[in-house]
């Protein structure tokens, strides 16, 4: 016999022996792997998309926040804001130290004047409102914390406070027409009873620059921002 | 007939026969691999089996995730790699070429004019693939090319073969050159016979049946996917109330996805090839979701991983009715755009190749509103607690699993997505 029909013979059934084998125990080992979950290569843990998380989010920053939150109502639902009394007994902390914890939402937020006695936004306040409130970004809160001067009685001046973040909230609930809004916004009013604002804050983003502010005026206002902190 | 030099053209056979086996192995071994659903390396490399690559964009994977590296693909999950045949069809030519080698003037003439028709048959289809890598998939992959030099070299052993019989049965026996080294002294004095031609016929089936059995064998013990394909998660609220996702679909598109991508993201360029490249994306009725990872625009990276990718996002959605052109631009363009992200003064430097490329989006990328709508697709994915990744496509509002967005992709969608018929 042809000594190259052997070899071709042999040759070829060890190759296709070989191949079916291979391919045999390839598969197999994918479906154990399939079937146990056993990984050939680790995969790295994918982040999931949430808010932004800026650096001044700090541990107490944020419980201040979250105690707000839960009791004026966004979080859990129910009543709509804080009052100054609520505002003094949830934070549990000074009128210095809670703003301080706003100190570094100098650069993204802006503080809307109004007139002495009103609650109504100007021009410019509805110009920063829409502005500010446009640039969200990652964000998942927006804040409206007003306040009111020392003129008039503490009761008129809580309620003036109270109209003031009113202000600025319908205007937003107006103009951008925004779906769960009162999931988004916290509003708090503080008259003139706790944390009023030293006259460093003219220096920040008001909306009426330059127009005679002092430590009067500069508590007519409502402080408004965005806030990234995952609350 | 020249006895070594018939031998020669053995030889080159069986060492294009003996490559073509390495290359197709190692192909068809990484393509089994991905069996078990998950990311693998792929080899891709002229040396075979040369370590994987480390970039997972590379021009072989793309080969093996295309629609032409298997058959079946909507049938079975991964379908049948081609591979696999042509492992059995390698195997059968070393045997044959072997077996030429070691018979030399004993083996009929119809061994090399078998060899000589045979053996063109690898190389139509190697051409065949070359042409549709070149064409199709843009691309040339090493282990694919190594693969049609094998295949060349055993058509040329083949061809030559042939051509030193034909020579040789012109000349008629040679009495002044006794053969003696050719399989024994019983040759010397006997010409080579030509032998029935049904033994054409014969290798011809061993051919076949060497080429099949590999990928029946498969068939059989591929695992079923049938349960497994459920797709992994949904939107939870697919609602764009601000309308700020970008909307494109063809006529007669009938299934509604979304697709969440990053327009200078590799991967999602070689992903929305290969739906074009399918046929599927012309029966998408498409939402785009725009997810740069770019810590520029999206908060939810710490540093930019494609630095530049808001600048060309932006301009997708500056592009309007031209969103579509603008973004396959950030695939085919995605290398230069990254290299320029990631030198000094990047998104200026990006924006203007935009700009050059797209005149007409001056003034609108960078533009508040615009800002605004990309904040908003962002916040999308937040809503929706998407993975920070890309791409990630949605049939309907199901969410198909990374794993079955490889080489298991069309049986996937034909699972999720009954009515997507394949073109």
């Amino acid at each position: 016999m042809n000594p190259g029909a052997i070899v071709g013979a042999v040759v070829g059934a060890a190759l296709i022996g070989g191949a079916l084998v291979g391919v045999n125990n390839q598969v197999q080992a994918a479906q154990e792997r399939l079937r146990t979950g056993i990984t050939a290569v680790d995969q790295p843990k994918v982040a999931v998309a949430d808010d932004a998380e800026a650096d001044y989010c700090t541990p107490k920053f944020k419980e201040v926040l979250q105690r707000v939150l839960h009791a004026c109502g966004l979080i859990s639902g129910g009543r709509r804001g804080c009052k100054p009394a609520d505002v003094q007994r949830l934070a549990a902390i000074s009128d210095d130290e809670f703003n301080d914890l706003f100190a570094p939402l100098q650069e993204r937020g802006g503080v809307i004047m109004f007139a002495d006695g009103s609650d109504k936004l100007d021009d410019d306040g509805v110009k920063l409102v829409d502005e500010l409130w446009e640039d969200r970004r990652g964000a998942r809160y927006f804040f409206v914390v007003a306040r009111a001067s020392k003129t008039g009685t503490r009761k008129f001046n809580q309620a003036l406070s109270h109209r003031r973040a009113n202000s600025v909230k319908f205007r937003i609930e107006d103009h951008f027409k925004e779906p769960d809004l009162e999931k988004k916004m916290g509003l708090m009013w503080l008259g003139y009873d706790f944390a009023q604002l030293g006259t460093d804050y003219c220096k920040w983003n008001v909306s009426k620059p330059g127009k005679g502010c002092n430590a009067q005026a500069i508590n007519r206002s409502a402080f408004v921002s965005w806030v990234d902190c995952r609350l | 007939m020249g006895k070594q030099k018939a031998r020669w053209a053995a030889a080159i056979a069986l060492c294009g026969a003996l490559l073509g086996l390495v290359f197709s192995a190692y192909s068809t071994v990484d393509y089994v691999a991905h069996l078990d659903r998950q990311l693998h390396d792929v080899r891709c490399s002229f040396i075979p089996g040369a370590a994987a690559a480390e970039a997972a964009e590379n021009a072989c994977r793309t080969a093996l995730y295309s629609a032409y590296s298997a058959v079946l693909r909507d049938r079975i999950w991964g379908g049948i790699p081609i591979s696999l045949f042509a492992n059995g069809a390698f195997a059968f030519f070393i045997a044959f070429a072997a077996y030429l080698l070691v018979s030399g003037n004993r083996a009929p003439r119809r061994g090399s004019q078998f060899l000589a028709l045979a053996g063109c048959t690898p190389l139509v289809v190697s051409i065949g693939m070359a042409i549709i890598s070149w064409v199709e998939l843009g691309s040339f992959c090493k282990t694919c090319v190594g693969t049609y030099v094998a295949s060349l070299l055993v058509a040329v052993g083949g061809a030559l073969g042939w051509w030193l019989e034909r020579q040789a049965a012109r000349r008629g026996p040679d009495p002044a050159r006794p053969d003696a080294d050719d399989g024994g002294p019983a040759s010397a004095q006997t010409p080579q016979k030509l032998g029935p031609a049904s033994l054409i016929l014969t290798w011809f089936a061993l051919l076949g049946l060497f080429a099949v059995a590999p990928a029946l064998l498969y068939h059989e013990t591929v695992p079923s996917y049938a349960k497994r394909v459920k797709g992994c998660g949904t939107l939870d609220s697919a609602a764009d109330p601000k309308k700020a996702l970008i909307h494109f679909s063809s006529a007669g598109a009938t299934q509604p996805v979304f697709m969440v991508v990053d327009p200078l993201c590799a991967t999602c360029g070689v992903f929305h090839q290969r739906l074009m490249v399918e046929g599927i994306f012309e029966q998408l009725d498409t939402t785009l979701v725009l997810f740069p990872l770019d810590s520029e625009c999206n908060w939810n990276l710490t540093t930019p991983l494609h630095p530049g990718a808001c600048v060309v996002s932006e301009a997708v959605i500056c592009g309007e009715e031209r969103a579509l052109q603008v973004l396959e631009w950030g695939y085919e363009e995605h290398e230069r755009l990254l290299a320029a992200g990631k030198a000094k003064g990047g998104d200026k430097r990006v924006l203007a190749m935009v700009e050059a490329r797209w005149p007409a989006l001056k003034g609108c990328i960078g533009d508040q509103q615009t800002k605004k709508k990309l904040d908003e697709m962002i916040r999308f994915a937040v809503t929706n607690k998407l993975p920070v990744a890309t791409p990630q496509f949605f049939v309907g509002t199901t969410r198909l699993c990374d794993e079955d967005s490889d080489i298991g992709l069309p049986y996937a969608l034909r699972k999720l997505a009954p009515a997507l018929a394949r073109r």
